[in-house]
C-alpha cells in the first residue's frame, strides 16, 4: 500500500535549485509528486513557496524518504490533530462524527498518522487511547459505546484511494508482482461488452493467485488478504450452476460463502430432491407438486436442527452447502422478511447478520457476487475499496446499484450467472461434464 | 570609490575585521573532521601565526579589531562564526550566531557583548534553527547589479530555516547552497568572493545543483583542484585587491595574479588543526547587506534581469 503525504518549501527555491533538486530527489528515491501550488513570487525579494504531495512505495519508504528532504526544508504541512468527542450512549454517536468511506483511512493523532483499522464505509472511527501504541478503528453505529473516543469533524482525517495500477507498457515487468494489474485492466466498468473469456480467464487467475497465496501462508487458509468470499443468489442454483460452484468449495478456491435463505434452499433443493424451485435443474421441467419442494426441504432441515447435522446424518451429500461444511468454509445466511422457513441457519436478525458477516470480510481479497442483489450490496458496504470485487449479474442495474452505494471498486459482468460460473470452473480446471 | 560596492578591484568590503587571539585555542573538543584529541596545536606558534596575520591584515589597508580571548572557549578565535554584520546604509547591525554545537554556545554571549558595546543593534534569528554566521553567509554582488546575493551553506551546520529567517530579516535573496562533504563544513572552506567576476570555488564540498548556482551567478569562478581545497585555499580573506591565502599551489597563484590580484600567503597550519583558517579567524565589520534597496528585478515587469524562473535546473 503506497503512502503519500502533504509538503511544503518556502525559501528562493528556483535560483537556488532547490526546487529542482527535491523534485529529482524524489524521484530517484523511486516515489512521485504533484506540485499542488507553486508561487514563485514577483521580485527577486520575495521567497518562492510550493506545496507537493509526494507519493512512496509505503509508510517506511516516505518516512526515510521525509527525513532526507527535511534537511533543504521541505517540511509536513501542518496539520492538526483529528477532534475527539466521546459517545454519549451505547450505540449512539456524538453530533458531526466522521462518517467513513470503504478507502483506508488514516487518523492524526499526537502529530503521527495512525491507520484506522477494518476500513468500512458509513461507519465511525473511534480511537482507542488505552493501548500502546494508540490505536483507531471503523465501528459501525450500533457498536460504539458510551464513552468510546469517536472522531468528530474533517480535520486530521486523511483518505488514502486505493493504488491505481501503476503499471505503464513500458514497466510493465515493474516490481509489484502483478497482483494489482488484472484488475487494473477492468477499469472498474459495467460491460455486457467486454470479450467474456477474457474476463473470465481473468477472474480465474485471481482466484488462482489468491489460492496459492493461500498455500503459502499456511495450513491455516485464513492468510490475510488471500481469501475469496462468494455471495450467491438463488440463481445459481436456478441456472444449473450449483454443482460448478460446488466444485470450485471443494477444490479450495472459496474461503467464505455469504447467502441467504432462498441460495441455501434451492442448493440443499437441487441436492436432495434434484430440482429448483420445483423444476428439475437436468431436465428444466416442472415437477408435479414440485412447488413445495422447497418447503418440505426446509421442514425436514428444521428438524434435523442444523445444515451442518443434516450432513452429519448423511441426509444431505452433496451440493455448495455439503462442499463448504465438509472443507470447513464458514457460511454466513443472513435472513430477511419474505423468507420461507427460514432454514435454522438463518440469522433473522439483520443486524446480528451483518456482524457476522463483517467477522468474516477480514483478510477477503477477492469477492464473487453471483447473481445476488441485497446480499451483494450489503457486502459491499462491508468491504474496503481495495478488495478486487466482481459482480455477476444478467441484470445490468444490479451492477450499477452496488457502484452507486460506493463499491466504486466493484467490475460488473452482465452475464447468465450459470454460464459464468461454468466457464470459471473450466477455466480452473474442471472437466468431465 | 564608493564604499561598500564591489569593483574590479576587490568585493567591496573586508577592510574592517574583528580578530580574537588564540590565548585559550586549543582543542579540547572534535566537532569537525580535522580536531583530534590527540592533536594539540602548539601554542606559541598559534601566537605567531595569529600575529603574523593580523600584521598582513594591517599591511594591505585593512583595519582590526579585538575580541578578548576567553579561557575555556578555544574557538573563539574563529570570530567569523560569531555571527553577521551589517552596515547598509549607515547602520549598525549584528545577528549573532546559533551554533549547532553546544561546546560552542557559550562563545555567543560574549560575540554579542563586544557589539552591544559598540552600539550594534542586535537582531535575533529565530531560536532551534543553528545558524553559524560569516562562516556559513557570504554575499557575492555580480558587476553591475544593485545589491547582493547572500550565499549561504547549510546541512552540516547551518539549516536552511535559517536561511529563510535571514533573507527576511536582511531583505535579501539567498541561495542555499547544500555542503555535501563534511571536511566543508562552513560555506567559507569552499566559497571566497574575490571582486564583482570572480570568486574561488571549491566544488568538493558542493553537489551539481550548487556548483550550476555558482556558475549562473560569478561569472568567472576559479574552480580549485582536490589538493588546493583540501589545504584551505577558500577560507581566504580579500583586502582591496590582496588575498591573504592560507596556502596557495603555484597553479592557484597564477590564477590570481592574472585576475590582477595580489597573493599573499598566510599560514595558519596550527589553526588547521581545528579546522580553520583566515577567513575563519576574521569576521569582517564592513558588510554593507541589507538596505532599502529595490529589488534587483521584478517579475511582474516586462524586460528584467534573469529571475527566479530563469534557471532551468541541470538534468
Amino acid at each position: 500500500m503506497s503512502a503519500r503525504e502533504v509538503l511544503r518549501m518556502d525559501g528562493h527555491l528556483v535560483d537556488s535549485l532547490l526546487l529542482a533538486k527535491v523534485l529529482d530527489a524524489i524521484v530517484a528515491a523511486g516515489a512521485s509528486y504533484r506540485i499542488l501550488e507553486l508561487d514563485l513570487g514577483t521580485t527577486n525579494l520575495d521567497q518562492s513557496h510550493v506545496r507537493l504531495e509526494v507519493e512512496a512505495a509505503g509508510e517506511v519508504a516516505l518516512e526515510r524518504l521525509l527525513e532526507s528532504l527535511h534537511v533543504h526544508g521541505l517540511n509536513r504541512e501542518d496539520s492538526a490533530d483529528a477532534a475527539l468527542e466521546p459517545a454519549d450512549a451505547d450505540g449512539v454517536l456524538p453530533d458531526g462524527f466522521y462518517a467513513t468511506t470503504n478507502f483506508v483511512t488514516a487518523v492524526r493523532l499526537g502529530g503521527h498518522w495512525l491507520r484506522a483499522a477494518n476500513p468500512e464505509m458509513d461507519c465511525a472511527i473511534v480511537v482507542d487511547t488505552t493501548t500502546d501504541p494508540v490505536s483507531a478503528r471503523t465501528v459501525p453505529m450500533h457498536r460504539v459505546r458510551r464513552g468510546d473516543m469517536v472522531v468528530v469533524g474533517w480535520n486530521g482525517v486523511r483518505v488514502e484511494p486505493p493504488e491505481r495500477p501503476r503499471a505503464r507498457p513500458d514497466t510493465e515487468s515493474s516490481a509489484d508482482g502483478g497482483g494489482h494489474e488484472s484488475f487494473g485492466f477492468m477499469t472498474s466498468d459495467v460491460s455486457s461488452e467486454k470479450p467474456k473469456a477474457l474476463v473470465v480467464a481473468r477472474v480465474a487467475a485471481s482466484l488462482e493467485a489468491a489460492r496459492s497465496r493461500r498455500d503459502q501462508t499456511g495450513a491455516g487458509g485464513a492468510g490475510l488478504g488471500s481469501r475469496v468470499l462468494v455471495v450467491a443468489g438463488p440463481a445459481v442454483v436456478h441456472t444449473g450452476a450449483a454443482a460448478d460452484l460446488a466444485w470450485l468449495v471443494r477444490e479450495g478456491f472459496v474461503s467464505v460463502l455469504f447467502a441467504g435463505n432462498g441460495f441455501a434452499t434451492h442448493d440443499i433443493e437441487a441436492a436432495v430432491l434434484g430440482t429448483s424451485l420445483g423444476v428439475s435443474v437436468d431436465a428444466g421441467a416442472p415437477q408435479e407438486h414440485g412447488h413445495a419442494n422447497h418447503l418440505r426441504v426446509i421442514n425436514s432441515l428444521r428438524r434435523l436442527g442444523s445444515i451442518r447435522a443434516a450432513v452429519e446424518a448423511g441426509w444431505l451429500t452433496s451440493g455448495v452447502l455439503y462442499e463448504c461444511i465438509r472443507a470447513g468454509v464458514p457460511v454466513v445466511l443472513g435472513g430477511s422478511v419474505r423468507d420461507d422457513g427460514p432454514l435454522p441457519d438463518v440469522i433473522t436478525d439483520t443486524v446480528r447478520a451483518a456482524d457476522a458477516m463483517r467477522e468474516q470480510v477480514a483478510g477477503v481479497s477477492v469477492a464473487l457476487m453471483l447473481a445476488s442483489t441485497l446480499h451483494a450490496i450489503a457486502t459491499g458496504n462491508l468491504l474496503p475499496a481495495g478488495v478486487e470485487t466482481y459482480c455477476v449479474d444478467i441484470n445490468q442495474a444490479v451492477v450499477t446499484k452496488l457502484a452507486d452505494r460506493g463499491s466504486h471498486q466493484a467490475f460488473g459482468i452482465v452475464t447468465d450467472v450459470g454460464l459464468f460460473v461454468r466457464e470459471l470452473a473450466v477455466a480452473l480446471g474442471r472437466r468431465g461434464h | 570609490m564608493a564604499p561598500g560596492r564591489p569593483t574590479a578591484n576587490g568585493p567591496g568590503w573586508g577592510r574592517s575585521y574583528l580578530v580574537s587571539p588564540p590565548d585559550y585555542f586549543t582543542v579540547a573538543y572534535e566537532i569537525n573532521p580535522y580536531m583530534h584529541l590527540q592533536v594539540i596545536p602548539d601554542h606559541e606558534l598559534a601566537m605567531e601565526e595569529h600575529q603574523t596575520m593580523v600584521s598582513l591584515l594591517r599591511r594591505a589597508g585593512a583595519s582590526v579589531e579585538r575580541l578578548e580571548p576567553v579561557d575555556g572557549l578555544p574557538d573563539l578565535v574563529f570570530t567569523a562564526n560569531a555571527g553577521l554584520v551589517d552596515r547598509a546604509g549607515g547602520a549598525s547591525r549584528f545577528i549573532p550566531s546559533r551554533f549547532r554545537h553546544p561546546e560552542r554556545q557559550a562563545e555567543t554571549p560574549y560575540d554579542i557583548a563586544w557589539f552591544s558595546a559598540r552600539g550594534f543593534d542586535i537582531d535575533h534569528l529565530p531560536p532551534e534553527e543553528p545558524f553559524e554566521g560569516a562562516g556559513d553567509a557570504l554575499p557575492f554582488e555580480p558587476e553591475g547589479a544593485s545589491s547582493p546575493v547572500l550565499l549561504c551553506g547549510y546541512r552540516t551546520r547551518s539549516s536552511i530555516t535559517a536561511h529563510r529567517a535571514l533573507s527576511d530579516l536582511l531583505g535579501l535573496p539567498v541561495r542555499s547552497l547544500e555542503l555535501v562533504d563534511d571536511r566543508y563544513y562552513h560555506l567559507d572552506l569552499v566559497f571566497c568572493p574575490l571582486d564583482g567576476r570572480r570568486a574561488i570555488v571549491a566544488p568538493q564540498g558542493l553537489d551539481r545543483y550548487g556548483c550550476r548556482v555558482i556558475e549562473e551567478l560569478v561569472p568567472e569562478p576559479i574552480w580549485l583542484e582536490d589538493d588546493e581545497a583540501a589545504s584551505f585555499s577558500a577560507n581566504a580573506v580579500v583586502v582591496g585587491t590582496t588575498v591573504l591565502i592560507p596556502s596557495c599551489s603555484p597553479r592557484l597563484g597564477r590564477l590570481l595574479e592574472r585576475a590582477g590580484l595580489e597573493v599573499v600567503p598566510c599560514p595558519v597550519g596550527e589553526f588547521q588543526k581545528a579546522g580553520g583558517g583566515v577567513r575563519c579567524l576574521t569576521l569582517a565589520l564592513d558588510m554593507e547587506l541589507a538596505g532599502s534597496r529595490r529589488p534587483l528585478y521584478d517579475t511582474s515587469g516586462t524586460s528584467q534581469l534573469s529571475s527566479e524562473q530563469g534557471c532551468v535546473p541541470p538534468r
